[in-house]
């Protein structure tokens, strides 16, 4: 009984903490979905280098950089700039664009898996590009882009756990400080991997689910 | 903009000599941890093709468990977490076996992929005109799996260039950790991020153009493998060629870092 009320006493600052890392993952999704599918259509419109070659440059540079540099520049160097984020602010910001520059390559993936002849025979029966590409082909494209959609959102919540570099009082931040406290290492760490594991697990279940559906033939 | 790049011009050379230790750890930790990872992939791989139940079972569960577990959370236990249960690691070691671990998980996947990419009537057909399994592994199996497998492993290894950054935090001194001393010593966050994420991105970068450039000339020749990825050219199979009908299901790629 005493053992399991110490459990407890560490368990719930971080299933509290665990509400930080909810809020981050939800608002670094919808950053990064929203900001994806907007530079994925950008350049499924406009084919011209001025518009392409930014969005080739901010997709090279967030995707060969590691988040931790990102989320540095982001929280020390604008800092230093006088632009003062608040760790949760520059997390989510930072999780999101680097979110964004993945994504937008998927969603680009998605829109050149379908068959050319889908557009042209929307535009030849008399839609608007815009028209065709939001009845015809993102509704088509989603069968293929849900299963990496689902998978980055269970990438997200792991990589949460690097805000903590920049001190957002989310799950492996208050282990942290926990440990300092009460110096129960095994202990409170193993708590911190097993919220994750209950974060993560069914999410993942439900992309494979989501796969393997997508796998099967209409 | 030009005082920014004149301060890090003139601190550039000192900064630069400062990272160049912190550099080869970086990569030193990124192979060394990228061999451990290959080495407990092959490990689960045979342990998910066994007989034994339990053992499938076990490696299921590995799989499950590291996959649904950040990287900073398997360090910290495995850095700050098993001293209290009287096992130690320098903080290199830990890192080592902490991206070793999470990434084995990844790569077992690309493995498998590659391993079941390949028809069932390949290695049937080796051993039917006379091959011995290990000659069959070696000169049917191998060489057709390699082509499937190089490319996402490429992938894995750029992801975990990138991930090593994330052993800052159990105070490896590699690029990342080094960086953040520079900058509470000089206070210039910006100058030393920037100067970090370039270095990071021009080994990553051309190692992604050369996944890319690579990836359409390991399928060239297979026709259903290039007609699946889109490009247009299609040649005849040749009813000598077998190779050419029984094109690999490409693996699922990566997941996004």
């Amino acid at each position: 009984m005493n053992g399991l009320l110490h459990v407890l006493e560490f368990a719930v600052p971080l299933v509290e903490a665990a509400g930080i890392t909810i809020i981050v993952s939800i608002g670094a999704f919808f950053v990064a979905v929203t900001m994806g599918l907007g530079l994925a259509s950008l350049r499924h419109f406009y084919t011209t280098p001025v518009i392409r070659w930014p969005i080739q440059a901010y997709v090279e540079l967030f995707r060969n950089i590691p988040s931790l540099t990102h989320l540095f520049i982001l929280f020390y160097g604008l800092a230093y700039l006088g632009l003062r984020l608040g760790s949760i602010t520059a997390a989510i910001l930072g999780l999101g664009l680097i979110g964004a520059a993945s994504l937008s390559e998927t969603f680009r993936a998605g829109f050149e898996s379908l068959h050319h002849g889908q557009r042209e025979a929307a535009l030849a029966v008399g839609m608007s590009p815009f028209i065709a590409f939001r009845e015809v082909i993102l509704p088509q494209t989603w069968r293929i882009t849900l299963p990496p959609i689902g998978n980055y959102a269970v990438q997200l919540i792991k990589d949460t756990s690097l805000v903590a570099a920049i001190a957002a009082p989310e799950i492996m931040f208050t282990a942290r400080n926990l440990v300092v406290n009460t110096f129960e290492t095994t202990l409170v760490y193993t708590l911190a991997a097993v919220i994750y594991l209950a974060l993560c697990l069914p999410l993942s279940r439900t992309v494979r689910y989501l796969e393997t559906r997508a796998a099967t033939p209409r | 903009m030009i005082e920014f790049i004149n301060t890090l011009w003139s601190n550039a050379p000192e900064w630069l000599s400062r990272l160049r230790p912190a550099l080869w750890l970086t990569l030193l930790l990124t192979l060394s941890s990228f061999a451990l990872a290959i080495g407990i992939a092959i490990l689960l791989e045979l342990g998910r093709v066994s007989r034994w139940t339990a053992l499938r079972k076990a490696v299921a569960a590995y799989i499950d468990l590291f996959r649904s577990v950040p990287i900073l959370a398997v360090l910290y236990l495995i850095y700050f977490g098993l001293p209290g249960l009287g096992i130690s690691f320098s903080a290199f070691t830990s890192g080592t076996l902490g991206l070793g671990i999470v990434y084995s998980t990844y790569i077992a996947e690309i493995l498998r992929a590659g391993v079941q990419s390949l028809h069932r009537g390949q290695s049937e057909a080796a051993l039917a005109v006379g091959m011995t399994p290990i000659s069959t592994f070696r000169w049917i199996i191998l060489p057709q799996a390699l082509r499937v497998v190089t490319p996402p492993l490429l992938v894995a290894l750029i992801s975990l260039l990138k991930d090593t950054s994330i052993c800052a935090l159990i105070a490896v001194n590699e690029l990342m950790l080094t960086s953040k001393l520079i900058m509470s010593e000089f206070f210039l966050p910006l100058h030393i991020f920037v100067l970090v994420g370039l270095i990071y991105f021009a080994i990553a970068w051309p190692m992604s153009l050369f996944v890319r450039w690579l990836e359409p000339r390991l399928h060239r020749g297979r026709r259903l493998a290039t007609v699946a990825a889109g490009t247009a050219r299609q040649k005849r199979p040749s009813i000598t060629s077998p190779s050419n009908v029984l094109a690999p299901r490409r693996p699922r790629p990566f997941p996004a870092p």
